[in-house]
């Protein structure tokens, strides 16, 4: 891997706080690392620790007080509103924990928007059939489960081919079950269409699955591994 | 699984762009509702332009298609053989040297007659000295003799001798002697000194007396103001008015203004039949046959002759059918006008009216030219009658400009496509209030979507675009078929209102860009523009809001402490202080609903309660204006009616940019019976109508003028007297009488509550009664009456439609909420009371303002539209009018409330619970 894929993603010092003065609440105090291209990273933490700010950062929806960070070598501190829209169109993939669905348009739609972003979309169909949603593609939102609404907010952030994928908490409103699932998809997503992924979680568990591991809590980072013993999403208990 | 594997896919269209079909749908009858209305209002007005394009292109290509007159002018009798040529030079008349001239005449005249008649005194005088001093020497000397003879003679004897010879003498000499002697002198220069020098005397006097009245005589005929001549073409327009009686309807009697056979001018369009050939055949304007029900073929009585009618047209001339320029409204329905072959005209035994029509050679570029050109001809006409010699008065003169019978559609078309544009401006902007308020609503309920697609990268623009296009396809659709259902099914309701109320001629139906800019590129853009704002105030947040769904614009406040109430209450409250924007536009609808509402209930009204105590306004049921108060015999005018009393009047104009209007100017008798005014007061008493259409208060002063004279009237304004009849002034006779140059108990007239039959109707110029007021009344309820009955259901239904839309989206901003309480137990009813309750109580209290705001704004409206009419009568709604407009509106909320309930009923107890996003 060269030091370009090393640094795929790459954090300095970021820092950002809530309110003034009194009221005044450090979210993030100085965040440092870097995730390599094609990387598997979790952001552990307990509530309020800083991960889903850190995660609204790097897409570029939130953005720091200080720091930077490089995408591939694009500073993203120094993007305006515009360019900040179009590098998220290009290279960014959200995954929400509420699912985010257009209830009136189909599976099959609500993926091609995300698709229309994409200059060179993935083949809707065969992504339908990973998802497991082929069969299912003609119904609205509210005819599905919610761990097949995952699905499909991961099929629209996928389809675009992002080199990078931003889950929330994407397993916090799903059972055990579809949880693993849900699980099993990304990690097929991550193998077979080799994005980097990063993903908020507060379920130690999933650490396992990951290639890079990084613990935060009261905005700073606790700890920064590399998994060298992952195992898969099946494999996953808590 | 490897990455070659990867196959990648077509970029597929945008699939926002299909979404809008799919929320078109999905929430059809709401965009159903706006697409009616907009249908309606865009068709109507579109309706509108397009009828009144295409029939002002027609009325103003027939002003020279049918040779329309520049203005008519009557006079008192047929004009002699030199006026007629004289006004056409379009020259004022010299009146100050022909008055001179004249008096110089009449001076020579007197002059000659009184140095002649002191020459022939002095004459005679003289002759008779010199007879008598010839007598008495010849008598004295025959006396001599009879002395010198011895014989005596007594002094008497002397004297009678002397008288005998003078008598003699005078008897064969006087006369012959002063025959010569007068001849001699009126031969001698001395004589002719003399009458040059009396001439000369009597011409100073003159010329100082016309100079010191110069100032006078130029004000009154405007001699020292810029004039440029006037040429004009002048053609006879004799008519003569006789009592209308239909042949198959006994009870119907109205008047009818015949005309001779017009060749020149004034030309007309026959819409069904043909032009009367013989003497007994008729054509009459088609309004009034339509609104008297006459057609082609039948008979009508004009006096004792009777016609045929071979046609019905549209005079060009008459295109509403004002007996008099100063009527306050036109009346097609007792007043016709008709037009009869020369030997059909022989038939009519009416006096003639010497009406001429004027056409200028130097056609004015505008309205503005054509008031020089009339204010110039009026002072050519003045002057030229003024020195004309068989003492010719003008009784009437009428600019084409003023004249309402040619003006009054045309400008009704103008104010109606005025107001109609702005009707649907408003209409247009509320919808897209409600388009926005939706928009809002839509885009809060969104908030997760909105957020996750711009994370995912969707710009701005492309939401805004997605955002605003349902409302924009709505309003494309809407103004297409709007427009196509203006030209067709509109545009003949709205002309089918015009031919309803005036006489039009035939139109054919034009192309109007302007309708199509206005009724639908202007919708079009102000939908555009509104809902572009509201859209993009809110998608200028970030994305993380959206997620958040942290939408408002300030920092969250505190909740609003309520007081110890209830719980439904508060509840009720907060379900109020949620909705406050949402509940402003039913304000803000319901306003404009009310507005609407006001006239259309208010209109009916107004002439309903003006017809009804018209009688009780008249301050006499009769008052009879006399052509001269003196009869054939120099008796004064009396008559034995009970209670009748004797009144001066004039008429005087109060002139403004936009009309001149006609006050009548009483004069009272000291007592009287009918009008109780202060004889003493210091000033005049003027009618609570002129008061009210012009704001005229106590102590104020009022100018008014002589109509075809330069001359001002200013009275202070004593008292505002409880007359709402008509635009009156009033003051004592004598006053009256030296305010207008009258003699000493000098009258016009008589007025009575009971009828005066015992004057003869050659001695009276008119007759004014409660039903002559109500002509007005009656030809606006005609014209407007049906159409308002009409409109207050179109208001309802709109009213209906208007909250329909915004109370459904108070209860979807609710419905989780809603469904919500119904898993804790609450029954739909207990749900309804709390939602339900609080729109009927902001309807409820809305409407009252509403009734308030909409009743005053139509008073304002009301008054815009009078001061374009002659008269007054002020905008009456009644309680129970009122009360009919919050009866309506609060129907409407009624049947909305239904459906509300019913859609309350419908939502699902799950929503609360299911993650839709």
């Amino acid at each position: 891997m060269s030091e370009e894929e090393r640094k795929f993603l790459e954090v300095k010092n970021l820092k950002k706080s809530f309110g003034s003065g009194d009221t005044k609440q450090d979210v993030l105090r100085g965040i440092d690392f870097t995730v390599a291209k094609g990387e598997f990273c979790v952001l552990l933490g307990p509530s309020g620790s800083g991960k889903s700010t850190l995660l609204n950062i790097l897409g570029g929806i939130d953005s720091a007080d200080e720091g930077d960070i490089y995408i591939n070598g694009d500073r993203l501190s120094r993007m305006d509103e515009k360019g900040l829209t179009q590098y998220r169109r290009k290279h960014l993939g959200y995954v929400f924990q509420s699912y985010n669905l257009i209830p009136n348009l189909n599976v099959k739609e609500n993926i091609e928007t995300g698709a229309y972003l994409s200059d060179k979309p993935l083949d809707i169909d065969e992504l339908l059939k990973i998802l497991g949603l082929y069969e299912h593609r003609h119904k609205l939102p509210n005819q599905l489960s919610g761990g097949q609404q995952q699905r499909v907010s991961i099929g629209r952030a996928i389809v675009k081919n992002p080199d990078i994928l931003l889950c929330d908490e994407p397993t916090g409103a799903l059972d055990y079950t579809t949880s693993k699932e849900i699980l099993r998809l990304i990690e097929e997503v991550n193998t077979k269409y080799g994005n980097t992924i990063i993903m908020v979680t507060h379920n130690e568990a999933i650490k396992l699955m990951a290639d890079h591991v990084i613990k935060l809590r009261d905005g700073k980072i606790r700890h920064d591994d590399i998994n060298t013993q992952k195992i898969t999403a099946d494999e996953l208990e808590w | 699984m490897s990455e070659t594997a990867v196959h990648f896919g077509k970029r597929p269209g945008n699939p926002l762009n299909r979404r809008v079909w799919k929320d078109l749908l999905s929430d059809w009858k709401r965009y159903l509702m706006i697409f009616i209305m907009l249908v309606v209002t865009i068709g109507f007005v579109s309706g509108m332009y397009v009828a009144n394009n295409s029939m002002m292109t027609t009325l103003t290509d027939n002003v020279e298609k049918l040779h329309q007159e520049s203005g008519h002018f009557e006079l008192s009798k047929k004009a002699d053989s030199n006026l007629i040529p004289a006004l056409e030079t379009g020259e004022k008349a010299d009146v100050v040297s022909v008055f001179r001239e004249r008096a110089y005449e009449e001076a020579e005249e007197k002059v000659t007659e009184a140095v002649n008649e002191a020459v022939e005194e002095n004459v005679r005088e003289q002759v008779r000295t010199v007879i008598t001093e010839q007598a008495t020497a010849a008598v004295e000397q025959q006396l001599a003799g009879y002395a010198e003879m011895g014989m005596a003679v007594s002094d008497e004897q002397r004297q009678s001798a002397i008288d005998e010879a003078l008598d003699t003498a005078m008897a064969e000499n006087y006369d012959k002697a002063v025959e010569e002697a007068l001849k001699t002198a009126y031969e001698s220069d001395d004589y002719k000194t003399a009458l040059s020098d009396a001439m000369k005397e009597a011409k100073d006097e003159i010329d100082k007396e016309i100079n010191e009245k110069y100032d006078d005589l130029a004000e009154r005929y405007e001699l020292n103001k810029d004039f440029t001549p006037v040429p004009v073409k002048i053609y006879e327009l004799f008519y003569k008015e006789q009592t209308e009686l239909i042949s198959a309807d006994a009870s119907y009697s109205g008047k009818i203004r015949i005309f001779n056979d017009r060749t020149d001018i004034d030309m007309y369009d026959i819409l069904e039949g043909r032009k009367p050939e013989n003497e007994d055949e008729i054509i009459i304007d088609r309004m009034h046959a339509d609104n008297v029900k006459l057609k082609v073929g039948d008979r009508i009585k004009a006096g004792n002759a009777e016609f045929t009618i071979t046609g019905l047209a549209a005079f060009v001339d008459y295109s509403t059918l004002y007996e008099k320029n100063t009527d306050t409204m036109f009346d097609a329905l007792t007043f016709n006008v008709a037009m009869v072959m020369e030997a059909g005209f022989e038939r009519l035994s009416a006096p003639l009216h010497a009406n001429y029509a004027f056409e200028y050679k130097n056609k004015p570029a505008d309205v503005i030219e054509e008031k020089v050109l009339s204010d110039n001809f009026l002072k050519v006409l003045i002057t030229q009658t003024a020195v004309t010699e068989n003492e010719t008065e003008i009784k009437d003169y009428v600019p084409a400009y003023a004249n309402h019978a040619i003006t009054f559609a045309p400008n009704d078309m103008g104010s109606d496509e005025a107001m109609g544009g702005v009707l649907l401006y408003i209409f247009v902007a509320v919808l897209a209030f409600i388009f926005a308020v939706t928009a809002t609503a839509k885009l809060e309920k969104e908030a997760s979507v909105i957020g996750t697609l711009r994370a995912s990268g969707y710009t701005k623009g492309e939401l805004v675009r997605y955002y605003m296009s349902g409302p924009l396809l709505v309003v494309i659709f809407a103004s297409i078929v709007g427009n196509v259902l203006g030209y067709t099914l509109f545009k003949n309701v709205v002309t089918a209102m015009y031919y309803n109320s005036y006489s039009l001629p035939t139109y054919e139906t034009l192309w109007t860009p302007d309708a199509f800019v206005r009724t639908t590129i202007v919708p079009i853009i102000l939908m555009l523009v509104i809902n572009f704002i509201v859209i993009i105030r809110m998608l200028r947040l970030s994305p993380l809001r959206f997620l958040r769904h942290d939408l408002k614009k300030t920092k969250r406040k505190k909740a609003v402490r309520l007081p110890k109430w209830k719980f439904f209450a508060r509840f009720r409250m907060r379900v109020f202080l949620q909705n406050i924007p949402n509940y402003i536009m039913v304000f803000v609808g319901v306003c404009f609903v009310m507005l609407l509402l006001s006239m259309a209930v208010g209109m009916p009204e107004t002439l309903k309660y003006y017809q009804n105590s018209m009688t009780d306004m008249m301050f006499a049921e009769e008052q009879v204006i006399l052509l001269t108060t003196e009869d054939e015999y120099g008796n004064t005018i009396e008559t034995s009616t009970e209670g009748a009393e004797r009144f001066s009047m004039e008429s005087l104009i109060r002139k403004s940019d936009t009309l001149d209007e006609e006050i009548s100017i009483y004069g009272i008798v000291d007592g009287s019976n009918y009008i109780k005014i202060d004889t003493g007061a210091d000033g005049v008493y003027i009618s609570d109508a002129f008061a009210k259409k012009y704001s005229i208060a106590k102590g104020d002063t009022i100018t008014l003028s002589a109509k075809y004279e330069n001359k001002e009237y200013k009275w202070k304004v004593y008292d505002i007297y409880d007359y709402s009849a008509s635009l009156a002034v009033f003051m004592p006779n004598d006053m009256f009488n030296t305010e207008f140059g009258r003699k000493n108990g000098e009258f016009s007239g008589f007025m009575s509550d009971a009828h005066i039959d015992d004057i003869d109707e050659k001695y009276i110029a008119k007759t004014i009664t409660g039903e002559d007021m109500l002509k007005i009344a009656a030809q606006l309820d005609h014209s407007m009456g049906a159409y308002m009955v009409y409109f207050q259901y179109v208001c309802v239904i709109v009213a209906a439609i208007i909250l329909y839309l915004l109370t459904k989206i108070i209860i979807e901003k609710n419905e989780r909420a809603i469904s919500m309480v119904k898993i804790l137990g609450y029954s739909s009813r207990e749900i309804a009371s709390l939602y339900l309750v609080t729109t009927a109580l902001v309807v409820f209290v809305t409407e009252f303002a509403a009734i308030f705001i909409g009743y005053k704004a139509m008073c304002v409206v009301w008054g815009v539209l009078l001061m374009k009419l002659g008269g007054y009568f002020a905008f009456v709604i009644p309680f129970s009018g009122f009360v009919k407009e919050f009866v309506l509106v609060f129907a409407a909320y009624m049947i909305i409330t239904v459906i509300d309930f019913i859609r309350i009923r419908r939502i699902p107890k799950v929503l609360a619970l299911k993650n839709v996003e």
